[in-house]
């Protein structure tokens, strides 16, 4: 490129010295040689030299034709072309360097894509491992809720068995026992009769197998249900002696439930003497009925300690 | 392509005939670098399609030149086909130059999202 650059200096250089003030260079030759030095310069030289030679071949004949002719329209013909060339050159160039863009932007965009699905990829693997631990943290607490199911299904069957035996228990003990729903709580009366001998506290044979079935009402009801045992007797005789004799007899009863599994911090024993008759003890059926021992199972409100 | 019509024309000259037959090969590039020019849109182009318009109305005037026996019939043809060749060169320019523009938003769009 040089070399044309130095020729086409010669060849102006000799226009001027053999043309002198002959002939002045027509316009179009004049706009071609700067354009030709513009061209030189800038990306034409170096991203379309070929284009750039081939104007500069036209431009040269441009030239030879002043030099050898002067004006002619010959000269302006060529140097039309060589004009036309030399902005084809640049137009060339100034594509080719936007093609280079293209392929750069297009390199680059893929860099950046690539990036992006790596970047995405961890994303998304980091994303599956949280989802498989909150997954096994899911699965640990349906296991646990399952199992409280299964827990609360237990002790509701336990509840209903428990239930169904006392109600079974309560009933047999209503053959044997008067069973009354008070304020006080449920009071079971057995009487003093079928319990003790006359001024006794001894508990008799046939009053054993009765209190079995008192005791296996008692163990059937709600562990934090308290109870006590009232002795009870008739107005007969002084209360220095029934009084005594109704604790006693409280105690023998609440003894015998202790050792037959009724829990022995939950039932108390009391002696009422005469203090509380059912009926008046004008006559020896009444008197009957007052001499008695009463369970009182007292409901969870009066059983907190 | 420059040489042979330089060839023709030094023949011309010497020859010094007043009839000029313009080789159908020239007439035929010529007549197809035009054609290429509007192909590739140069009509929708301004500064191309001055210069498609310049190389019809000198394949034109080449002609009538030729037919009357003017000389410089094919330096004409020369100067429509240099028209016709800066007329496709102007249109594809724009053409690829709305790629390069498009190319680089698109990439700024990507880099873009990837940020977001």
């Amino acid at each position: 490129m040089k070399t044309q650059i130095t020729s086409l200096l010669a060849t102006v250089a000799f226009a001027g010295l053999m043309g002198g003030c002959a002939t002045t260079a027509p316009t179009e030759l004049v706009e071609a040689r700067t354009a030709y030095t513009a061209s030189n310069n800038g990306l034409a030289a170096k991203l379309t030299p070929t284009e750039l030679h081939d104007a500069w071949i036209v431009l040269s004949k441009a030239n030879k034709e002043f030099d050898e002719h002067g004006d002619t329209t010959a000269c302006r013909d060529y140097a039309y072309i060589a004009n036309n060339k030399l902005q084809l050159a640049d137009v060339k160039a100034r594509t080719e360097l936007d093609r280079q863009k293209i392929a750069e932007a297009v390199k680059a965009g893929v860099t950046v894509r690539d990036n992006q699905v790596k970047t995405t990829r961890a994303a998304l693997s980091s994303t599956r491992e949280q989802l498989k631990e909150e997954r096994r943290d899911s699965n640990a607490k349906t296991a646990e809720i399952e199992k409280t199911a299964e827990q609360l299904e237990a002790e509701k069957q336990a509840r209903l068995s428990a239930e169904a035996k006392l109600a079974g228990a309560m009933k047999d003990l209503a053959t044997i026992a008067a069973i009354k729903e008070e304020a006080r709580g449920l009071v079971i009366t057995l009487s003093g009769s079928i319990l003790f001998a006359s001024n006794k506290f001894a508990l008799l044979n046939t009053a054993m197998t009765k209190l079995d079935q008192v005791a296996e009402a008692l163990k059937a009801q709600d562990s934090d249900r308290r109870m006590v045992v009232e002795g009870h007797t008739d107005s007969q005789g002084s209360d220095r002696i029934n009084q005594p004799l109704s604790l006693n007899r409280a105690n023998a009863v609440r003894d015998y439930l202790v050792a037959h599994g009724v829990d022995n911090d939950k039932i108390t024993a009391v002696g009422m003497g005469s203090s509380r008759p059912l009926l008046d003890n004008k006559n020896a059926e009444n008197r009957a009925n007052n001499r008695r021992v009463e369970i009182i199972i007292q409901p969870s409100h009066l059983s907190v300690r | 392509m420059m040489k042979e019509l330089m060839m023709s024309l030094a023949v011309l000259g010497l020859a010094g005939c007043t009839a000029v037959q313009i080789p159908a090969d020239r007439l035929q590039q010529s007549e197809a670098s035009i054609r290429g020019a509007e192909e590739v849109g140069a009509s929708g182009v301004p500064a191309a399609r001055l210069h498609l318009q310049l190389a019809k109305d000198q394949t034109d005037t080449a002609k009538k030149m030729a037919a009357a026996g003017e000389q410089r019939a094919l330096l004409v043809l020369a100067r429509a086909e240099s028209d016709a060749e800066l007329a496709i060169g102007l249109a594809r320019e724009v053409s690829v130059h709305a790629d390069a523009v498009r190319a680089t938003e698109d990439l700024k769009a990507v880099r873009d999202r990837g940020t977001n």
